[in-house]
């Protein structure tokens, strides 16, 4: 895979996600207003808050499935301004090349095998022949504990296997970050817990993450840190342990009162 | 040529109209027996929906045009195909009703149930306002398809549009200009429908989230 | 059981023809599914003009009657030069009024693939034509594959109107036979059960191969 370095603007460490002033409007409607965020790479960031808060569409801006209407976004070495009228396409691809996305309801191909979800984005995306494509399928699905399930179609899955399966999808491209768009809360508790773990086993192995979240535990012992957000804007973005423990923000403690003490 | 053509229009209208209302009427007690709790019933009102409206409307004109006046029903070419088009509608409207129906939650049935509604009551104020939203854009739809059907009253010599551009083609030798203004009369008779169907629909809806 | 017999007797008298209805059907969804699926690709796609032309067809093709399209190209294409046979003519016309009304059910099919799918297209790398190709398109034509069989069932009732045009389809030949027997009612009946039954089969095959398909969506 080759990433062509045109434009480079103070990188952080490769792999890492740099977003400055990001902002989103609908007409005069503002949905995110100056959201910065700073990542290393390895990190993993939980982004926690009420509904409404504007923690998709953030997540969303980060690969343009929503375009921002102000900020930069910085992944590894690609950065798109977002001030220009239309983002270059090649900074676009770029983008989205170095992003895996894993959305709430999975999104697996309904009309393709398991392995065929798996390899034909590789093959079309990065080039690589069927053999290589599927030696990488079977490597993914072993390591999300689905290869027995390989040649079965989406639908015939519980909802917890499609999830481990869509995040072997975005990981067959190497991404250098993974994106997650509350990933478990379309599923049933006990399979949401199989995804976690497949997420957790992931930022072991020094994945950079941002993880759209309601699931509390996993923001406290797995993320490195937690942003906090409401009405658009950011309340509090500092490590997991403090940010759960003792927020400084008002709204946060309020917030995290009504999640934990149900 | 035009004025000749667009004469055909009152009968055409007549035709789609006359059918439309009689197989309206019809589909009524047919859907009642689709969906009849007593088996028999239910299969011969599946029986002759499904067999209704798998012969082609041309072939159950000649039946009746043709056929029926072996036994002595006679009938003349309008009315034979106000009665052949009936039949077809009538299944058609049926099966519109019952996706009306369908498209009901069983929520719904239940909620008005456990209220202790009876049948009518239920059906009056429950059931028929709601399925109405439904049916209503979909019966403007098959006025439409019935509107270009009974083009083919013309083979049997009913003087509707078609039968009027077919004398102007042979008169003029120009059938190109001829069927050219039949078809957009057609298209132009059809566009009030669908506005009307539209307008309706949107109106309806609006009261039902209001109410 | 005199009519059996006689049925019997006519059926020799109308095979030929129920094989031209066939024949006629077969090459009007022969060409009028690629057509629509075209004129469906046309009215998404972002060239105005193609959306114009293809608007055009659709709507003439959906708006006016199938007999009125067989008799414009009928007595229109030898006014513009062309002549064809009666049996080209009609798999022209048939063809166009299959291609506007596969378009209409192409378009819903494609409107059908939840958005999400598109999204996961782009977040896989997989934009613009191989997005459309390998994603969407797949489970567009799916989804509008029930559809579109009982587009074909229609067709196949539509070939009917090739009649007019001195086809010498089914009904060509159930009127011939007519004439000369004077037994109508029992000829168009005979007919009536060629013609039932074939849709009522077809459908019954539709409806086992809407089941199976549906079982991966």
């Amino acid at each position: 895979m080759e990433l062509a370095t045109e434009r480079t603007v103070s990188p952080p460490t490769l792999g890492g996600v740099k977003v400055l002033g990001l902002h989103k409007s609908y007409g005069k409607h503002a949905v995110l207003h100056d959201v910065n965020l700073e990542m290393t790479e390895g990190e993993v960031v939980s982004i926690i808050g009420p509904s409404g808060a504007g923690k998709s569409t953030f997540l969303r801006c980060l690969n343009y499935l929503e375009v921002p209407t102000a900020g930069t976004i910085t992944i590894g070495d690609s950065t798109v301004d977002a001030g220009a009228r239309r983002p270059d396409r090649a900074c676009l691809d770029r983008l989205r090349r170095v992003t895996g996305m894993v959305f709430q309801n999975f999104n697996l191909f309904p009309h393709l095998t398991v392995r065929e979800n798996i390899t034909l984005p590789q093959m079309k995306v990065l080039g690589r022949s069927r053999d290589e494509a599927n030696a990488v399928a079977d490597s993914l699905l072993n390591r999300v504990g689905l290869a027995a399930k390989s040649e079965q179609h989406p639908a015939r899955l519980s909802g917890g296997q499609q999830q481990r399966i869509a995040i072997a999808r975005a990981l067959a491209l190497s991404p250098k970050v993974m994106l997650f768009d509350e990933p478990t809360s379309a599923l049933d508790p006990e399979l949401g817990l199989e995804v976690l773990a497949v997420m957790r086993d992931l930022a072991d192995e020094g994945m950079t993450m941002i993880v759209v979240t309601h699931e509390m535990h996993f923001a406290r012992d797995v993320s490195d840190r937690v942003m906090v957000m409401a009405d658009g804007r950011v309340l509090e973005l500092g490590p997991s342990e403090q940010v759960m423990t003792a927020p400084t923000h008002e709204r946060t403690k309020k917030f995290l009162r009504a999640v934990l003490d149900r | 040529m035009f004025a000749q053509i667009a004469s055909g229009a009152g009968m055409t209208v007549v035709i789609t109209g006359a059918s439309l209302l009689i197989g309206a009427l019809l589909g009524l007690p047919l859907v009642a027996a689709r969906r009849s709790a007593w088996s028999p019933l239910r299969a011969l009102a599946t029986g002759y929906i499904d067999i209704v409206r798998a012969i082609p409307p041309i072939t159950w004109l000649f039946l009746i045009y043709f056929g029926l006046p072996q036994y002595a029903l006679r009938l003349d070419s309008v009315s034979a195909s106000i009665v052949g088009f009936s039949v077809i509608a009538s299944a058609y409207m049926a099966e519109t009703y019952r996706s009306g129906l369908l498209s009901i939650p069983r929520g719904q049935w239940e909620a008005a149930t456990a209220l202790g509604l009876k049948f009518l009551p239920k059906a009056r104020y429950v059931i028929t306002p709601q399925a109405f939203k439904v049916t209503l854009p979909a019966v403007a739809a098959y006025a439409i398809s019935l509107l270009k059907d009974s083009a083919l009253a013309s083979t049997i010599g009913v003087h509707e549009i078609t039968y009027q551009a077919g004398l102007a083609s042979r008169a003029t030798h120009q059938g190109l200009l001829a069927f050219s203004i039949a078809g957009l009369l057609y298209i132009a008779m059809s566009v009030p429908l669908a506005v009307v169907a539209r307008r309706v629909d949107r109106v309806l809806r609006r009261k039902l989230e209001v109410a | 059981m005199t009519f059996v017999d006689q049925w019997i007797s006519w059926l020799p008298a109308l095979t030929p023809g129920l094989g031209v209805s066939l024949t006629l059907t077969g090459l009007c969804l022969l060409f009028g599914m690629p057509l629509g699926l075209v004129l469906a690709l046309m009215l998404e796609g972002p060239v105005k003009m193609l959306r114009a032309a293809a608007l055009i067809v659709v709507e003439v093709g959906r708006g006016a009657p199938a007999l009125v399209l067989l008799y414009l190209l009928y007595f229109g294409l030898p006014e513009g030069g062309v002549t064809l046979s009666a049996f080209a003519t009609g798999v022209i016309s048939l063809s166009w009024t299959t291609g506007a009304y596969a378009s209409e059910l192409f378009r819903s099919g494609l409107a059908a693939v939840p958005a999400g799918q598109r999204e996961a297209a782009l977040t896989s790398g997989l934009r613009g034509w191989s997005g459309f190709r390998y994603i969407i398109l797949p489970q567009a034509v799916r989804i509008s594959t029930p559809p579109l069989a009982s587009l074909a069932v229609t067709i196949f009732q539509t070939s009917s109107l090739a009649f007019v045009i001195a086809v010498p389809e089914l009904m060509s030949k159930a009127y011939a036979l007519g004439s000369i027997t004077f037994e109508y009612l029992s000829v168009f009946a005979l007919t009536s059960v060629l013609y039932g039954s074939i849709t009522l089969l077809a459908l019954a095959f539709v409806r086992l191969a809407e089941q199976r398909l549906s079982r991966h969506l």
